[in-house]
């Protein structure tokens, strides 16, 4: 009786040194891992609209990390969500550290009326990102963080002003119509083509014309545009069908009246 | 005489036991101070440590020191399996059953910790149960001790 009492009294103290030890370690070790999440950034790519999320850890404590899961909702202000990706990294070994940036891609075909919102008005987009982890392959640990991200409309307060034509001969005339709008945008300027095509009252095509677009972050553009149409078939008022080809993002067509 | 004999007796046994209870208060007690010292600026995340902590501190030690005074009978035993009973209790309670979870606000936006520390906890309940069945092995030891002294 006395061995086992003695026996027991050994694992007892051993166990709870055991456990002292890597608790301490443990916390240690915690308090050794630097990790955190970048400022989000926002761009288009092959009909997408990717919002990149920068993830660092620096592990320099004692134990193991594993099965690191970064998972980024991304929902719009009415809080319906729009993506969902996730992030795996199988292990960062002690003594390194990793450094990635998590990409959230999100369909423009599944939210074209909603991509029109987003190119016209400004608004705020919610990211829900989680981390999770395995410490020393024992502990799973969970940091959960709610972002917002503003979102500014590259063409915000698009508008067409005060249609004029300017007469050219008995069969045509020159359709000009001012285009105004502010490039809210912090993450890319609007570079491309714009094309529209302008409509009568009836329906039918007036004439089109090209204009070129190079409109930094955050500054505004006040243009007009020059549209050759048929006399025979202005109506006075109609319809005006804009294409945008950007390098950031390729729409259309955004019809306006005029008139 | 008699008087005297019996104060020396009364010395001699409990001296002996109020300082080595003296001694395991103290030694119980220092760890559980720096403990608290340490983790005194994250406080306001753990609300229900410090008087968790207190009350434990308190009926740990009562279970000790009563213990200690009546070692040499069955009681020691009983009141080492309550003391082992109370520091599971206390584990579970304060590690929340495993899962502990925190808001912490880091500049101006609230982040959501959540650690499961079911294996630690299971560690700590599994060490508890080594303690109770090494007390019950001992009371039976006692117990069996004192019946075989009868019959001699």
């Amino acid at each position: 009786m006395k061995y086992a009492v003695r026996a027991l009294g050994w694992a007892t103290k051993i166990l709870w040194i055991l456990i002292i030890v890597f608790s301490v370690t443990s916390v240690y070790s915690a308090m050794n891992v630097r990790m955190g999440f970048g400022q989000p950034q926002a761009f288009f790519s092959s009909g997408f609209l990717v919002i990149s999320v920068p993830l660092f850890v620096n592990n320099t404590g004692l134990y193991d990390l594993s099965e690191l899961n970064m998972t980024v909702a991304v929902m719009d202000h009415n809080e319906s969500r729009l993506s969902t990706s996730a992030t795996f990294v199988s292990s960062i070994p002690r003594g390194s550290s990793i450094e990635t940036a998590h990409n959230v891609s999100v369909s423009l075909d599944d939210i074209t009326s909603k991509l029109l919102n987003y190119l016209f008005n400004d608004t705020v987009f919610n990211l829900d990102m989680s981390l999770k982890l395995n410490f020393a392959h024992s502990i799973p640990f969970k940091v959960s963080k709610n972002m917002t991200m503003p979102w500014g409309a590259p063409l915000y307060n698009f508008s067409i002003g005060q249609v004029s034509y300017n007469f050219l001969n008995f069969t045509h005339q020159e359709l000009v119509a001012p285009i105004s709008f502010e490039n809210h945008s912090p993450y890319f300027s609007v570079d491309g083509f714009m094309r529209v095509e302008i409509y009568n009252d009836n329906g039918e095509l007036l004439g089109f014309s090209i204009s070129g677009l190079n409109v930094p972050s955050h500054s505004g553009y006040k243009g007009q545009m020059e549209t050759i149409v048929d006399i025979s078939k202005v109506t006075g008022s109609g319809e005006g069908h804009f294409f945008f080809e950007t390098s950031a993002f390729n729409i259309g067509p955004v019809v306006m009246p005029y008139g | 005489m008699v008087e005297k004999g019996q104060t020396k007796t009364f010395a001699r046994k409990f001296v002996p036991r109020i300082i080595k209870a003296a001694l395991l208060v103290i030694v119980t007690y220092l760890p559980l101070y720096f403990l608290s010292a340490l983790i005194e600026p994250f406080q306001s995340f753990f609300p229900w440590y410090a008087p968790a902590t207190s009350l434990f501190a308190a009926v740990f030690m009562i279970f000790l020191v009563v213990g200690v005074f009546t070692s040499g009978t069955i009681y020691q035993y009983v009141f080492g399996v309550a003391r082992t009973l109370v520091t599971m209790i206390f584990f579970i309670y304060v590690l929340n059953g495993g899962i502990v979870a925190l808001a912490v606000p880091i500049q101006g936006a609230s982040v959501n910790i959540m650690v499961d520390l079911t294996v630690i906890l299971a560690m700590i309940v599994l060490i508890c149960l080594l303690g109770i069945g090494k007390n019950v092995v001992q009371a039976i030891d006692f117990v069996s001790a004192k019946g075989e002294t009868k019959e001699s």
